[in-house]
């Protein structure tokens, strides 16, 4: 099975359950009947043992009245390593239409950061099917700042033991943005670890949703599965949706999932200010906090300092509109 | 110092009804001095404290409040702790992601900003920290960590002296800083506000144990019940309050 792009003349509506939050349809408009562009293939092929910590820096530049179509395929065969930057951005208002196959053999290890910060009037889908070997591991980071409206349909199969893959996110949504990220992580060998850690702040009339799924199958023992979504909102019109779900078949596994959604807490911020800091002195320190525990997952210092400084900005223009 | 003049506060309860929990409050403490209050709970002692260091779920309905020669009241929880108004919390809050040393940098230089003195460079940060933790005793891998997550509870007390030795206040107000520690961390948190004392310094310190004032000896001790001052004496009120317990005090079992 591979990642699929989706089709313009068979587009998914909210009558599929998984789709029930999110109205691609709608959101696309006229991007809908947009003749697509030849679809562009992009290949990163690591083979058997290639190693030396290589960095892949692509970026990917949305252009107003396009409907894109993009196959990204990585793959890393036994033992290889990579870290891949992968940017997103854009003028005007577009459809990215992405699929992204990820293919990790026998202790391979794959860094992956992904930003994504495509024009405010741009829609960007990404159906991504990862697939991992035993002894493989993924540490992957996703910053969704653009777009009006996202998805990230992410579908992650662990097919040996002893697998470590972490999916960890922030998505930062103001005006009338749509981000939804859907994660389908299956448990098919004993003896892995998987992680969803994703914290969202919503502000303005914007809109989040995170479903998650750890599916452990009946041979899957010794499962570590973890999912955690947090959500702040800074504004009464934001909304967001949460489904996390369980399903579990095996007996001695270990799983939890959490979401929860609200605004600051009042306590915090109250103690902050007793120490003389400001109601938005505090309120920056705070938020600031919230995401930087998901970014500080990132191993790479250089990024995660560009990563901080391109959400602080955000931060600090949304929490000075709030007042 | 400070002049608490007929205050009265109240809550509002989950039912929409304003609940009065000060109730005609009177505390003038000048300058220098240290005072206890004593007193069963639910007499208003944290309410007390809540209500001058600016937490706004408090209404305060009548009485004023001045500090300094400023009025309290009326400003903001920042600007009082720029003003010299400091309160040890009885329950130190946890903020997750923000480690001490950003903390406590971010706290003193909003301060001096404030007080309009020049903000302390990394250096003079640093000198600064890791003297008053020495001073207190308290292990300088404690910076690194997230701002009381995690903290045992005489770790937190500990981080509550720290915090008032280094953001220098006029008045400090400790609330049940006392509760839960042992011997060893009560007489550290003790030896931290007698320093403070020598330097003229004025405190009000809340407790429920008579202990604590074995080692910081206050020059007044008050009694709080429902509200109120009920009592005023010396230091050898609260080994009367000790042996009598309150209901000698205030007329019925506490």
């Amino acid at each position: 099975m591979s990642a699929l792009l989706l089709q313009q003349d068979n587009l998914p509506t909210q009558k599929e359950e998984d789709w029930k939050y999110t109205n691609l349809s709608r959101a696309l408009g006229d991007l809908k009947s947009l003749p697509a562009e030849d679809v562009q293939e992009i290949l990163i092929h690591k083979t058997c043992g290639e190693v030396g910590g290589k960095v892949e820096d692509i970026v990917w530049t949305g252009v107003d009245g396009q409907h894109q179509n993009i196959r990204l395929k990585i793959i890393l065969d036994e033992g290889a390593e990579l870290t891949l930057i992968e940017r997103h951005e854009g003028r005007g208002a577009y459809w990215k239409n992405m699929s992204t196959e990820i293919v990790l053999g026998a202790n391979a290890r794959l860094n992956h950061i992904r930003i994504q910060d495509d024009a405010l009037e741009a829609v960007q889908t990404n159906m991504v099917h990862i697939t991992m070997e035993r002894d493989a591991y993924l540490n992957s980071f996703s910053l969704n700042i653009g777009g009006k409206l996202t998805r990230h349909d992410i579908h992650v199969i662990l097919n040996g033991s002893n697998i470590d893959c972490s999916l960890n996110g922030v998505n930062l949504l103001k005006d009338k943005q749509h981000g939804d990220t859907t994660i389908l992580m299956e448990h098919i060998a004993p003896h892995c670890l998987s992680n969803q850690f994703y914290r969202t702040i919503l502000d303005d009339e914007s809109r989040g949703v995170f479903q998650g799924k750890v599916h452990v199958h009946k041979d899957a023992q010794k499962t570590d599965g973890y999912q955690l979504s947090n959500t702040l909102l800074l504004s009464p019109k934001c909304e967001m949706d949460t489904k996390p779900e369980l399903e579990i078949y095996a007996d001695d596994v270990k799983c939890s999932h959490g979401a929860t959604t609200g605004q600051l807490d009042e306590e915090p911020l109250f103690y902050l200010r007793s120490r003389g800091l400001s109601e938005a002195q505090a309120r920056i320190l705070l938020v600031q906090a919230f995401v930087d525990a998901v970014v500080d997952k990132i191993l790479d210092e250089t990024l995660r300092t560009e990563l901080k400084e391109k959400m602080g900005n955000w931060l600090a223009i949304a929490l000075k509109s709030n007042g | 110092m400070i002049e608490i003049k007929n205050l009265h506060a109240s809550i509002e309860t989950d039912d929409g009804e304003a609940k009065e929990i000060i109730k005609g409050l009177n505390l003038s403490i000048p300058a220098g001095e240290v005072h206890a209050i004593m007193g069963p709970n639910g007499a208003g002692k944290s309410t007390l404290a809540y209500i001058l260091a600016g937490r706004d779920e408090y209404e305060v309905t009548d009485g004023s409040v001045t500090f300094d020669g400023q009025d309290l009241l009326e400003l903001a929880p920042e600007e009082r702790a720029a003003a010299g108004f400091f309160l040890a919390f009885q329950y130190p809050v946890e903020i997750p992601g923000v480690n001490m040393s950003m903390f406590l940098k971010t706290s003193i230089n909003a301060i001096r900003k404030q007080r309009g003195e020049d903000e302390l460079d990394a250096l003079g940060m640093l000198k600064l920290i890791k003297a008053k933790t020495e001073e207190l005793g308290i292990a300088n891998d404690m910076m690194k960590r997230a701002v009381n997550v995690g903290f045992s509870g005489g770790e937190k007390k500990r981080n509550e002296v720290l915090q008032m030795t280094m953001l220098d206040p006029k008045f400090c107000v400790l609330d049940e800083t006392d509760s839960g520690l042992d011997i060893d961390a009560l007489k550290i948190v003790a030896e931290g506000v007698n320093r403070l004392r020598g330097e003229g310094k004025s405190f009000l310190v809340i407790t429920h144990y008579q202990r604590l004032l074995d080692y910081i000896k206050p020059d007044v001790v008050h009694i709080m019940a429902d509200g109120k001052i009920v009592k005023t004496g010396g230091p050898e009120l609260a080994i009367e309050l000790e042996e009598k317990g309150y209901a000698g005090f205030i007329g019925k079992a506490a």
